[in-house]
């Protein structure tokens, strides 16, 4: 029993590590800035380049101990620092680390600075040193200009000057959305709602249908499977019987009788649990155990 | 200040935390929708399990107070009790629940017996569909006439987990209206089925149907899931739960949670959904003019849906052999209102003939129905979110 225990708790650990393995494999490198002149300012007021990454999952993610770098032969260049409860991501959300070779600063302050005018490399490694995404900045993006995915933790990567449809937009998403995109089409091309209507029944009915057909195959199967146990239990495999069994119908009367004769001859009861059972108790009369005795008797009302 | 002064200012500052001096014409009129649906449920026994809950819920979330004195009592007011209790409905939690108990305590038998039957429960879902089009025309947009039209299906766990997908502001009026409409089931469908159908149809008798297998009662839940959820997986948290529940029930070796799940944890939940949704009918967000289309469009939902099921009957009856045919008074028990809809076909069967019994036929298409509003609610989170 210990043992079986034992390997339950195991399977269990290593689902439970593998799944938050594989949520951080979902979070992405998302925006960089290297040089940076009048975009945002960190929490001591300095404006320096920065990273931003975004968790992908549809569930937090917890990012401490994971490794970012600008060199690839250091993968385990800046780790994550561990206790921090901001290095939490929430589901699709975004942070942002300052690269300013200032870690004492605080948890997102980098140990290495990206070089403008140059190309930077950026790796973010999994703790356990393998490589979970890598941009390289080319050094053809100049000051105040970063380099972003087209959208959230997907698409192409893209230099973005801060003009309209190329915003700059740390710790949020690449692309604003202020409105439901489907909803708008909806209202734009079905108008009166016909072509809903003709989809969602068509779904509706092919979902039905196919559960329906579903099982008449498998009430077809079951018949036949019951038929030849039939035919096996009583031995007889003449034709005559089987197509006998194939056409005879039974009714729930035929059922009930049948099943109320089962129950007088074995006096025995199928699985259900709501099944009454009643059974005759014999006690053997002894005047001992009698609760006549043990009775006073009642005054008696005067009727005369 | 004198001590007069000083008990003058306090009992002031106590009157207005009183709900009196915070009323307003709207809390009256909802209070007295709310005593209405307690007089419903208690005189009338429209749907005592629901419309007590409820009703006492809509008193609970209109007793006026002072709700800039933070307090921390109303249902929108984050951190009160009821605050609490409410995110089952807004995070939509509770429907699933109630779906796992629906699962455990139905017999999907009649509908494993004669499979057909569940085209009935699916067109019965045009009721959905139609009242998506009139909200549209009435120039809702098209995620919150999905919401609305939801009520078409019949099931409130389902339309108040859709509306809070697609439309939260509107889920109070949704939920209520749509548990309105399935108290007022016998009122509302059987004036339509007389309608529709002509005294011979409504003398068809209808084969008994077959035994069925344990077997297939465990494969039922498994295959359906499975198979509605590959095609629809937006609907997950419903189907799942409700196959989830009906496996419970007919696997025959775990009747200690299907009794939990349909008895015990069902009553909770009933009790806490109907509470919360009534309470969440505060005056400010609930009486405004939206409230009377949604009212309106939920009626209009549930004649479509009734109508189209017993139609759609008629229609099928047209390729059906003869010994085959279908009573077409069990088509209005396509749309879900479990039980409530199958036990009117039951009545008006036996109404034209003393000895005619439609339960068993008409619960078939009533939990198919319950799938099919799943299914449908599952295509328009899958459209429109």
């Amino acid at each position: 029993m210990k043992k079986r225990i034992i390997i339950a708790a195991i399977a269990l650990a290593a689902g439970a590590s593998a799944l938050s393995a594989q949520s951080r494999k979902a979070v992405r490198l998302n925006e960089v800035m290297v040089e940076n002149n009048s975009s945002i300012v960190d929490d001591y007021g300095v404006r320096t380049g920065w990273i931003e990454l975004f968790n992908a999952n549809f569930a937090p993610v917890e990012i401490s101990s994971m490794f970012l770098s600008n060199d690839s032969t250091q993968p385990r260049m800046y780790p994550v620092p561990l206790g921090d409860v901001n290095t939490r991501i929430h589901k699709r959300q975004h942070v942002v680390f300052f690269t300013d070779g200032e870690p004492n600063k605080g948890t997102f302050h980098t140990n290495f600075v990206l070089t403008p005018g140059q190309d930077n490399w950026i790796g973010l490694y999994d703790a356990d040193g393998s490589l979970i995404d890598e941009v390289l900045i080319p050094a053809s993006v100049e000051a105040d200009q970063t380099f972003a995915r087209a959208t959230d933790g997907d698409g192409d990567w893209a230099v973005r000057t801060g003009e309209e449809d190329a915003y700059i937009t740390p710790s949020s998403a690449n692309v604003i959305k202020d409105r439901n995109s489907r909803v708008e089409m909806f209202a734009e091309k079905d108008e009166n709602g016909f072509g809903m209507t003709i989809m969602a029944m068509c779904v509706v009915f092919s979902a039905l249908l196919t559960l329906c057909l579903c099982f008449y195959a498998i009430g077809a199967i079951g018949k036949r499977i019951s038929r030849s146990n039939k035919i096996k239990s009583t031995g007889d495999d003449h034709k005559d019987r089987e197509v006998r069994a194939a056409t005879t119908h039974d009714s729930g009367e035929e059922i009930a009788a049948i099943v109320m004769a089962l129950h007088e001859h074995f006096n025995a009861h199928d699985t259900e649990s709501t099944i009454l059972t009643i059974n005759k108790v014999k006690r053997a009369y002894s005047p001992w155990s009698s609760k006549i005795y043990g009775l006073r008797e009642l005054p008696g009302h005067n009727r005369h | 200040m004198s001590f007069g002064e000083f008990l003058l200012n306090n009992l002031r500052q106590f009157w207005e935390l009183t709900g009196f001096a915070n009323a307003e014409f709207g809390n009256f009129v909802m209070l007295a929708v709310g005593l209405f649906f307690i007089w419903l449920a208690i005189k009338k026994n429209f749907e005592p399990m629901l419309l007590v809950p409820i009703g006492f819920g809509i008193l609970i979330g209109n007793v006026p107070f002072n709700t800039t004195a933070g307090l921390e009592i109303g249902i929108y007011e984050e951190g009160s009790v009821l605050n609490i209790l409410y995110n089952g409905v807004s995070a939509g939690w509770y429907p699933p629940l109630i779906f796992l108990g629906i699962g455990a305590m139905t017999d999907f038998s009649a509908l494993i017996a004669n499979p057909k039957l569940m085209l009935i429960g699916a067109a019965a879902q045009f009721g959905i569909f139609g009242a998506y089009m009139v909200a549209l025309l009435l120039g809702f947009s098209p995620d919150q006439a999905g919401a609305i039209a939801i009520i078409g299906g019949a099931d409130g766990p389902t339309a108040i987990f859709l509306s809070s997908k697609l439309a939260p502001n509107l889920m109070g009026a949704i939920a209520v209206s749509a548990y309105s409409y399935m108290a007022l089931v016998p009122v509302i469908q059987p004036p339509l089925m007389r309608l529709f159908t002509t005294k011979k149809e409504r003398l068809i008798r209808m084969k008994p149907a077959r035994a069925v297998s344990q077997n297939e009662k465990i494969i039922f839940p498994i295959v359906g899931m499975l198979l509605t959820c590959f095609v629809v997986p937006s609907g997950l948290p419903l189907l799942g739960m409700l196959f989830f529940g009906n496996l419970l029930r007919e696997c025959g070796v775990t009747t200690r949670l299907a009794k939990t799940a349909s008895n015990a944890l069902t009553d909770i939940v009933t009790i806490l959904l109907g509470l919360t949704v009534g309470a969440s009918t505060q005056a400010s967000q609930f009486l405004t003019p939206q409230t009377i289309f949604i009212f309106f469009l939920g009626f209009m939902a549930f004649i479509i849906a009734s109508s189209s099921g017993v139609l759609f009957v008629k229609l099928f009856n047209l390729v059906l052999p003869k010994e085959k045919k279908i009573n077409p008074l069990i088509g209005n028990a396509g749309v879900s209102a479990v039980p409530m809809s199958a036990r009117i076909s039951n009545n008006l069967g036996l109404e034209y003939d003393p000895s005619n019994y439609l339960l068993m036929h008409a619960m078939g298409p009533n939990v198919a129905g319950v799938i099919g509003s799943a299914v449908a609610a599952g295509v328009l989170l899958g459209f429109l979110v």
